[in-house]
Order: C-alpha cells, then structure tokens, then sequence
C-alpha cells in the first residue's frame, strides 16, 4: 500500500509487485536458512560433538530441490500478497506453509537413513540450526497467515492439531535414531515421572495460589486499608530471584521436618516438593491477587448502581454480576500465573523438586545437549499450550464476545 | 506495574524521596566490603559448618560480573526495543505490527530457564549464553510498551503537530516519544529488575556472579550463602529499581502541570 | 404516593441535600431539575434507599420507607440510569426479565413478559432478544434500560437523566416515546435532568434544586409565569421564557374563529404548539396563520396582534392548582 502511495509512477510497469513485506522478508530468510545452515549433524555417541551437514548432503538433490520449490513458491506468493488480483494469494501461502511443516519430520527421516550408520547402535542424529531457523521462521509466517486471514483461534488450533499429530507419529514410530529420541528412550520412565511431577508442581501451586489470592483480594476488598501494604509484600516476593527463595526455604523446612513429626510425616522435608511449593505459591500470589482485585474492582460502578436499583441483594449482585464480568480479567491472571509457574518449577529441580528441570541441569552438568533439550522443549510446548487453552477459556468467557 | 506506578503517584514528591536510591546503595556496598564483618549473624543461620561467609570469590568481584551482564543486555535491550518498537509504528514499517506485536506477548510464555538452556548448545558455557537469554527475555516488556506508548498518544495530538507544519521526524522526537517516556520508562524498569533476578540463573551454565552463593549454598545444604547471595541481588535490584521510580517520578512530574 | 419532608443527606460534613421536601401523587410525573451537583441524582437515590436519607422522612403511600426491606423495595420500583447499567455479559431478553426473575416469577410468565415489554418499546423480539448490550446503540441500549425497570410492572419509576447521553434526535424520539407511554401507564415517576427544556416537555410538577436546597416547585407555567428568584429565571431560559411558554401551549388554545376576510396562505395544524406557530409566522413574514383540523379543513385562525393583546388569562387559571 505505502509503496504504491509513493510510487504513482511505476504503479503502470510493476502493477503486480505488492507484496507482503513481512512474508517476503521470513521466506527469504527460510531461504537461506535451508541452505546456508546445517541441516542435521551426525555424532557416533552422546557425548561428542557431531559433524553437520548442509541440505545436500542430508536430503539429497531431490529433496534440497523440493524445499527450494516450495520456499520459493511461498516467496513467490508473497510478491503479490497485497494485489487486488491474486486475492488467494495468502490461502495458497498458508497451504505451501502447512505442507512444509508436515514434510519436516520426513525430511529428518531422509537425513536418517541417509547419514546414519545402522551398524552403530549409539550413532545419532541431530537437528541442526537450518532445520531450526527454518521450523522458526515458519512458525512466524504461520502467525502472520493467521493474522491477514483473520483466522478464528479454533481455526488455527484445527490445522496446527493434525501437524503435530503428525510429527509426534513419525517421533515415535521412525525416528530412533534421533538425538532427542534415542535420549528419550534412554530414560522414557524418568521423562513421564518428570512430566507427573512438573504437572502435579504446576497443578498445585496455580490451585492453591487461586484460593489464597481469591481470598486476599476479598479481604483486601473489605479492609481498604490493607491495600497498599498487601501489594508491597507481594511485590518485595516478586523481586526475590527464584533461585534465592528456593534456596532460602532449604534450612526452615529443614527446620520443620527435623522438630515436628507431624511435618515429617506428610513428607515435608529441606528439598524436594515441599519447599518448591512454597517457592512458587509465593510467587504465583502477586498475579494472582493483582488480577483478581483489579477484576472485581474494575467492573463498571454503573452496572453495580443498576443492580443494586434493581433490587438484587448483596450476594446476588457479588455472583451473578461483579464475579462472572471479573471472571476473564481473573483468568488473565491464571494463565500468567501458570505460565510463570511452569518456568518456575524448572528452577526447582535444583532442590530435588523434580520435574523437565531435572533433565536441563543434569545435561548441562553433563554437557549432553541432547538432554537439556529433552527438558527444554516440553517445558515450552506446556508453556504455549497452557497459554494457548487458557486464552480460550477466558475468550469463551467474554460475555458476547466483548472486549 | 499498575500497583507500582499508583503507588508512585500518590506519594508526596518530597525531596528527601532522592535520597533513597543512594540509601540503598549504600547498603549495598556496605553488604559488599563488609559481609565478613556479619560472620556472627551468619552462623546463625549455620552453626556447625565450616565456613559461613562465602570465600571462594570475592563479593565485588562477582557485583561486578552480575552488573556487567546485565548492564550489556539491558543496553541491548533497550537500543534493540525501542527502535523496533519505534520502527513498526512507523508508515513503512506499519506491516510488521502485528507480527511484532503478538511475538511481544507470545514470548512472554517462553521460561527465561528454557531460553538459557537452549541457548547453551549453540553457544556453549559461560556468560554469553546467559547475555542471550536476558536480551531475549528483557526484550519483550521494553517492545510491549514502546508499542503500547507510542500507540496510546492521542491521534487528535498528532494530527494537529502535522497541521502546524511539523515534520514526522519532529513529531516522533517532540510529541511521541515524551509522550510516551513514562510508558516506555516502566517497561524499561520491569526489564532490568527482572533481568537483575534472572542473571543468577547464570550460574547454572557456568557464568560467575551474585548466583553463584546461591548455587554453592544450595549444593552444599549452606543456608548463609544462599542468605548472602539473595540479600546482595536484593539489594542490587532495590538500587536500581528505586532509581528507575526516581526517574519515572521526574517524568510525570514534567508531564502533570500540562495535564492539570 | 411519595413524600419527601425535611430530608437532609451529609457525606461527612457536606451538606449534599438539605431540607427538602415535596410531594408526588400517584400517575405525576415529576422532574427534579439543577445545574450538576445540585443534590438531584442524591435525592432521587435516597428514595430507592441506594443512599440512606440522614434526617427527616420519605413516605411511601403514607409508610416510612424504612419500614420496607431495602432490597424488597427497590423490586416494587423501576430504575433508569444514564448509562443504561445494563449487564455486559447478560442478553438483551435477560437483561429485560431480571427483576421478574429476583421476584420469582414462572419462567414462562417471565418470557411472555419480556416479549410483551419489547413489543411496547419497539425493539422486535427476533432482532434483539439474544443481541448483548455492546451490539446496541445508545438508544436502543436505553429503550432496554427501560423496559428493564418497567419488568415488573412498578408502581413508581427514577429515572436518573436518562437520556442525557443520547443525541438530541434519538433523545427528542425517546421523551416523545416516554410521554406517550406515560399516558398509557399513568406510572408515578421521579425525573432527574439538568435540561430545563426536557423538563418542561415531560412533567407536570418541577422541583428546582440548588446547593442541595429546593428552590421552586410547582407546574411547568407556574414556573414560567412566576420564577422565585434571578436563578430559577435565568435557568428557565431567561429572555426566552415568552418562547418556553408559548411551547407548553397549542394552538387550539389561542385560536380564533375564522374571519370573514381572506384566510391566511399559511397554514398550521391546531395541534402544534404555539412556539411553533410563532416560528411560522417569523418564516412566512405573515401576522396571520390559518389553522386547519387533521383533515386539512380550516378551522379558525391565528393572529399576532391578537395574541399580543390577550389578557394573562391563564394566570388566573395556574392558581387553581
């Protein structure tokens, strides 16, 4: 639009050069990427290094040959994005982008059977930074698609399900020999005991931060005064670094379980859950409460002066006005808090709390890469999908849709 | 953030407030050459280990290394924010809005620890991997309110800087940006002090500062030095953030005899 | 139906209401009129007992409004608030049928309601019975707003400037609406607006309030012909009341019967109001108006020097009252 403005001269010669500036820019990228980056190394065991390979080495000429031809469609369509004429320009763009996703897994299977040794049981292969950038910058151009087709959330969620059905099949069923996977299957049981705690870590503090903060935010409703210094403590809990207050609870809880039987009994001890809990209750409860109070007292004073004209008593105006209208800015408050809390159990595998953590420090005291990306990257998949399922429950809680 | 900055405007602006910055500096650097002077305190937390004052590194030293990582991100971050922030608010760069602004909110769900650990496979141990992992969390809050800053500057404002012949250049640096420095400011602020408290997950990858105690204290069961660790980053986020609120205060004080 | 004696608000020290006091009977339609932060919103608030009175006594068909139970109360009476108040995150049908629904009422007899108090008010069931109050413009919002506080078929109706926000088209079309529903409905309604004009169209009883005191009451020409004092005066419109006047008659009223001479070419049906006929004969450059019937038929005729020369009959007339 701005560079047909400017241009009026070569609107005539160039007519159907309008393109989508921030798809033209990621293909381009995706482009080099594809490339100029290693698209998968090969290392005989877990420890050593590998040694990388560019795309053809790993998916052969046809295979290099395919991506170029789909990369350079999607650049192709992006030239014309903007174009009265080509209106599908962008359907066909989100088609090209979900066919590249769903090749991916069997591109790594290419590289497999193409550079790993069978003959070595421990031979590896890992993903390299191409294939990284790659799987990146379309995840990018996703969001973008997503945005100019102003595609509904349910939408996005019904093509992003078969994809990812798509590569957890191909995972478990034909990659062995992938880094990720032969690291998995290595310790399979630890990985489904760390995802136990890291939810039931996660589960409890959100819960139990819920209730507290709930509970604050009324009293602090009722006693006015109470305000200011509430919201000072919970901020000073907030600037403490998590791996401080993590570590500051070792010697009280120590404390406890040492002194009282009852303590120890119900398994409270210096590390492990108990601590952790504490940690993350702690931090879970400045979001928690700020949300919920500023939900209830943000709803509009005419809509509660109406209520209350109408003849609704206090608990009627309280349940059926003031909390289902604070209930989405309340929910906004939960996805955060479990956002933070997912990060935050992380930390806690450093007081033996268990959970993803556990395979991020112990693979980075072992150096094995593969390991901490065993831990890291469930940690950001609970991340965005909590985030994601959150955000549609607090969408679907928006009476009428009002923003 | 909301609680802080009402917190702010309803304090008297006194000018003994300044002072309080320099308050917390000072405890700071108290806390810094004199911790071995608190051995008593310390072992109370300990009382049958060894050592309770952490030795293996001097305190100034490992200040100084948690400051300079922070210090380098923080001016990455905000050279970073503010011009994209700047950028995609501008005609030309109109087209990267909405991609910016949803990776500004999308990022925020990627855990600062899973940001370090993968930033460790590409760029090994150290401090370089934690100075990635601090850019690229810092950066989110500082473009989120950059954006939202230069958004919220009335458009009835902007048209009539244009009326009176201003140039765009004119209105970005006159009109824009000073309005919406106490925005931006407060993004800056939540950037630093949370980066502040995440650089000590540094010393997990082999990055020596202030985390370091804590790390030590809590692999080997010390109370003390994890005591030490905490109160040093406290305090060192207590002096920055009390600066940060000094300066936000200067902004709005500029900005409330034109609003009043 | 209402009595006010003596009421007195404080907030602290703040006198908001002082001393007031006036009647409304049953079927009357009283505004409550002053400038913002008069105490007029604080009264009418004190009659649903939104706001507890400090002194003196509000009456209801004779009973202190402190004998009733404030919640039970409010129920038996509309309430209509300039930003409508309705509920977000409930439909418009919803909205409608609330207090029906705190009264108990039969689910059926609940709908049968709604679809009938829509019907009144022109919203058509089918196009917004399931819309939400965001989908609504301002006066569509209102209209809602009103059939909300005529639910439950009360007996009384507060409404606190209920169409100040609405532009002065919507806001005409609304108080034309509201006065014709009134003559079907013969509520007792309390009317608060700091518009003289709205005022003087809708109710038969002023009350005019100033720094919490009640400065004047009486009917909308008792007012104009007899201001207390500069402020009510100045508030009537000053210069303009001869015009605020003519506006509160018809031209039925002032007509004369057709002369043998040359009927005037303009014309005016006898329903308009005098103001108006005024406004023609400034247009038309003419002294004289032909006044016809519905059927265009000339029924007598309207003179300027007549007019002028008229003795202040309805003088007399006002203080029968």
């Amino acid at each position: 639009m701005s560079l047909k403005d400017a241009m009026p001269v070569e609107k005539g010669r160039l007519s159907w050069f309008s393109p989508n500036w921030v798809l033209l820019l990621l293909s381009t990228i995706a482009l080099g990427a594809f490339f100029g980056l290693e698209t998968a190394s090969v290392a005989p065991n877990r420890i050593v290094s590998g040694t990388g390979y560019l795309v053809f080495s790993a998916l052969g000429w046809q295979g290099a040959l395919l991506g170029m031809v789909l990369i350079l469609a999607l650049i192709g369509f992006s030239c014309i994005a903007e174009c009265q004429e080509y209106r599908d320009a962008y359907k066909a763009m989100l088609v090209i982008v979900m066919a590249l996703l769903a090749l991916m897994p069997f591109a790594l299977m290419v590289a497999t059977s193409r550079l790993v040794d069978s003959d070595l049981p421990q031979a590896r292969l890992g993903i390299g930074a191409g294939f990284w950038v790659t799987l990146f910058v379309l995840l990018l151009a996703l969001v973008e698609l997503r945005t100019r087709l102003a595609l509904a959330r349910i939408w996005s969620w019904s093509l992003l399900l078969p994809i990812g059905l798509l590569w957890w099949l191909c995972l478990s069923l034909w990659l062995e020999p992938l880094a990720l996977m032969r690291e998995y299957h290595s310790r399979s049981e630890q990985f489904s005991e760390a995802f136990r705690q890291h939810l039931e870590l996660v589960g409890t503090a959100v819960g139990v931060s819920l209730m507290l903060g709930m509970g604050l935010a009324l009293l602090m409703r009722r006693y006015p005064r109470s305000q200011k210094a509430a919201f000072a403590i919970l901020n000073f809990l907030q600037t403490i670094p998590s791996l401080a207050l993590f570590g500051l609870l070792l010697a009280p809880l120590a404390w406890l379980a040492a002194n009282l039987p009852l303590a120890a009994s119900l398994g409270i001890s210096g590390i492990g859950w108990a601590p952790a809990l504490v940690a993350l209750v702690a931090y879970s409860l400045l979001p928690m409460v700020r949300n919920t109070f500023i939900a209830l007292e943000e709803v509009s004073p005419a809509v509660i002066d109406a209520a209350y004209g109408m003849g609704m008593d206090t608990r009627q105006v309280f349940l059926q006005v003031r909390l289902p209208l604070a209930l989405p800015v309340m929910l906004e408050g939960v996805r955060i808090t479990t956002v933070q809390a997912i990060g935050l159990t992380t930390v806690a595998a450093l007081i033996g709390a268990g959970g993803f953590g556990t395979f991020v420090f112990q693979g980075l005291g072992q150096a094995a890469m593969d390991m901490v990306l065993l831990g890291a990257l469930p940690i950001l998949l609970m991340a965005s999908v909590a985030d994601a399922l959150l955000g549609a429950v607090s969408d679907f809680l928006r009476p009428g849709g009002a923003k | 953030m909301t609680v802080n900055t009402r917190a702010a405007t309803q304090a008297s602006r006194s000018p003994w407030q300044i002072g309080i910055p320099l308050v917390w500096l000072l405890l700071l650097w108290l806390a810094v050459t004199g911790m071995a002077q608190l051995e008593g305190f310390f072992r109370l937390f300990e009382p049958d280990v060894r050592s309770v004052i952490y030795s293996r590194v001097d305190f100034s030293l490992l200040l100084g290394r948690h400051l300079f990582v922070v210090a380098i991100a923080a001016l990455v971050t905000i050279t970073l924010g503010l011009a994209s922030g700047i950028a995609v608010t501008r005609k030309k760069g109109r087209d990267f809005l909405p991609l910016v602004s949803q990776l500004a909110s999308m990022g925020q769900t990627f855990p600062p620890v899973a940001v370090l650990a993968l930033a460790v496979p590409v760029l090994g141990f150290g401090t370089l991997p934690i100075i990635v992992a601090l850019m690229l969390y810092g950066l989110l809050p500082i473009v989120r309110n950059t954006l939202t800053g230069l958004q919220e500057v009335d458009v009835g404002i902007k048209e009539a800087a244009r009326a009176m012949g201003m140039t765009s250049g004119q209105i970005l640096r006159q009109v824009e940006l000073p309005m919406a420095a106490p925005v931006i400011m407060a993004g800056i602020r939540t950037s630093v002090t949370i980066n502040i408290a995440t650089a000590a997950l540094g010393a997990t990858v082999g990055a020596s500062n202030l985390g370091d105690p804590i790390i030590a204290g809590i692999v080997n069961g010390n109370t003390a030095y994890v005591v030490q660790g905490a109160l040093l980053i406290g305090l060192l986020a207590l002096s920055v953030d009390s600066t940060f609120e000094q300066v936000q205060r200067r902004l709005k004080a500029d900005e409330s005899p034109r609003n009043k | 139906m209402i009595e006010l004696s003596h009421v007195t608000k404080r907030f602290g020290d703040e006198m908001a209401v002082d001393d007031v006091s006036f009647k409304v009977a049953k079927g009357e339609f009283c505004a409550l009129v002053g400038t913002s932060g008069c105490g007029k919103s604080t009264t009418l608030r004190m009659i649903n007992r939104l706001l507890e009175h400090s002194e003196g006594e509000i009456l209801l068909d004779g009973q202190p409004i402190r004998d009733f139970d404030a919640v039970q109360l409010r129920r038996r009476i509309g309430y209509v608030i300039q930003s409508t108040g309705l509920f977000p995150h409930w439909t418009v049908a919803r909205n409608i049928g609330l207090v029906p629904r705190l009264l108990k009422w039969p689910s059926t007899k609940v709908h049968s309601r709604v679809e009938q108090l829509m019907h009144l008010l022109g919203l058509p069931v089918g196009e917004f019975a399931h819309k939400f109050p965001h989908q609504l413009s301002g006066g569509q919002a209102q209209r809602v707003g009103v059939a909300r506080a005529l639910a439950a078929d009360p007996d009384i109706l507060l409404m606190d400037e209920p169409f100040g926000a609405l532009d002065p088209i919507t806001r005409e079309k609304l108080q034309e609406e509201l006065r014709a529903l009134q003559s079907r409905l013969h509520k007792t309604i309390v009317f608060v607006t700091h518009d003289i004009d709205e005022a003087l169209q809708l109710a038969n009883h002023l009350v005019v309030m100033r720094a919490g005191r009640v400065v004047q009451q009486g009917t909308p020409l008792e007012l104009l012909h007899h201001p207390a004092d500069k402020f009510v005066e100045s508030m009537l419109g000053g210069v303009e009341r001869g015009l605020k006047q003519a506006g509160l008659t018809r031209v039925a009223d002032h007509m004369l019967p057709l002369s043998p001479t040359l009927p005037a070419q303009s014309r005016v049906p006898s329903s308009m109001s005098l103001r108006q006929a005024l406004s023609v004969m400034l247009r038309d450059h003419t002294e004289r108006l032909t006044v016809v019937d519905p059927h265009d038929m000339p029924v007598g005729e309207l003179s300027m020097r007549k007019l002028i020369r008229e003795p202040k009959a309805d003088q007399g007339h006002d203080r029968e009252h």
